[in-house]
């Protein structure tokens, strides 16, 4: 990365990053060299620690509810199809070019780096598979609509042309709706589970009716936060993904 | 940190969380606590509680048998020991043993606890003195019978046997 700064003095001083491109300096600036024992260690410990802890952190929540009666944690492992949109999801996120497979697994590369970066792409997978298990409904008639939502959404953008902006705006956008869509719409649609059916049925007839049409799942309050805060860490982790793990910067 | 370093301790990192993420979505606990128990049965030092164990002898062998059952599910909350396994199968039967008739909800959770028992320690014996079977296979084969409806129900002998 290269920064530019004027000092008091009108001297030009610009910071070169020097892990993998070389510049060839004029004569009348001064550099400053940010050697790779400078920032390789940050930035390897963004590309193999941070960002595979964001992801497994998503993993560990996009499956997980909690109870309506109990508080109780619910693992819910995700369903076949699950797998088949996170792995879609993956060829996006080539063909968009937000990872660069050139950059990612390179014969130049040693073996250990190709074992760092397989466990970040494998925790990307993992990660984009437990969201689609969170933003998906349960059951019933929702599980197919929404289910059908995202089956088209990501059909048509596998032939659409994407750079990588669009595609996390059309990710945050799709995630986003799904999310509202299930946690705010269907869960106010949804029964509490906390009375007898007979007192449910009265009190809250509309709700019981659509509970039982939709067969909508009962869990906590507590569940909406939890997921929210899977999809945002998702897409904070999709931000800070780099195209190549030997670039520096997103473009 | 050297580079190298840092991708062996990422590597490291990320397979022990999908470790730990398989084994919650495994094991399915429910509660932080469920999660420890459940952790010391892969890690393999599960242990029961002795002092519920016992205190639901004292109320086992005072035929209270539901304190007793609740005392054994604390004692060992992951089923997974043969002793007290044996004794929740033994309180459904004694629980549910009838002169004329057996009750069958009693029964056929025993059966199920009996049968836990043959899988966790198929060479299981009691030496419990106050107990009349020892072996799992006659406490199944007793709790069997009592499900069933055979001509020897009728038997008007049945009255005077005695519970075991």
């Amino acid at each position: 990365m290269t920064t530019t700064e004027y000092t008091e003095t009108d001297e030009i001083v610009i910071d070169v990053d020097t892990a993998d491109d070389p510049l060839v300096v004029g004569s009348d600036v001064a550099v400053n060299r940010i050697g790779p024992e400078n920032t390789r260690p940050r930035r390897a410990a963004s590309f193999y620690i941070l960002l595979p802890l964001i992801f497994l952190t998503v993993t560990l929540l996009g499956g997980m509810r909690i109870g309506s009666t109990d508080s109780a944690f619910i693992f819910l492992k995700p369903p076949l199809i699950c797998l088949v949109f996170a792995a879609v999801l993956m060829i996006l996120f080539f063909r968009a070019r937000l990872i660069v497979l050139d950059g990612w697994f390179n014969e130049r590369f040693s073996g250990l780096k190709h074992a760092a970066n397989a466990t970040v792409v494998l925790s990307v997978f993992a990660a984009s598979t437990q969201l689609f298990n969170s933003l998906l409904p349960e059951k019933g008639l929702p599980f197919w609509v929404v289910g059908f939502c995202f089956l088209w959404t990501l059909w048509n953008n596998l032939f659409a042309e994407f750079d990588t902006k669009k595609l996390l705006r059309s990710l945050g956008a799709l995630f986003g709706l799904a999310f509202v869509v299930k946690y705010l719409i269907l869960a106010n649609l949804t029964a509490p589970n906390s009375q007898g059916w007979i007192q449910r049925i009265f009190e809250n007839p509309a709700k019981e009716a659509f509970t039982w049409v939709l067969d909508l799942s009962r869990y906590g309050a507590a569940t909406g936060y939890l997921q929210f805060l899977a999809v945002i860490l998702f897409l904070i982790g999709l931000l800070l993904t780099p195209h190549s793990t030997t670039s520096h910067q997103r473009d | 940190m050297n580079e190298r370093y840092i991708q062996i301790l990422g590597i490291s990192l990320t397979v022990i969380g999908f470790v730990f993420i398989a084994f919650l979505y495994w094991t399915e606990p429910r509660t932080i606590a469920e999660m420890t128990t459940k952790s010391q049965v892969v890690l393999g030092t599960y242990e029961i509680d002795k002092a519920k164990f016992a205190s639901g002898l004292v109320s086992f062998r005072k035929d209270s048998f539901p304190d007793a059952r609740a005392a054994f599910d604390q004692a060992d909350p992951e089923k997974r020991d043969a002793a007290t396994q044996f004794y929740v199968a033994y309180s459904y039967y004694r629980q549910g043993w009838g002169r004329l008739s057996n009750d069958d909800a009693l029964f056929k959770p025993g059966l199920d606890a009996i049968n836990r028992v043959i899988v966790i320690d198929p060479h299981f014996r009691s030496y419990d003195e106050n107990l009349k079977m020892k072996m799992p296979v006659e406490l199944k084969n007793e709790l069997e019978e009592g499900l069933k409806i055979t001509p020897s129900d009728f038997n008007p002998m049945k009255l005077l046997r005695e519970r075991k």
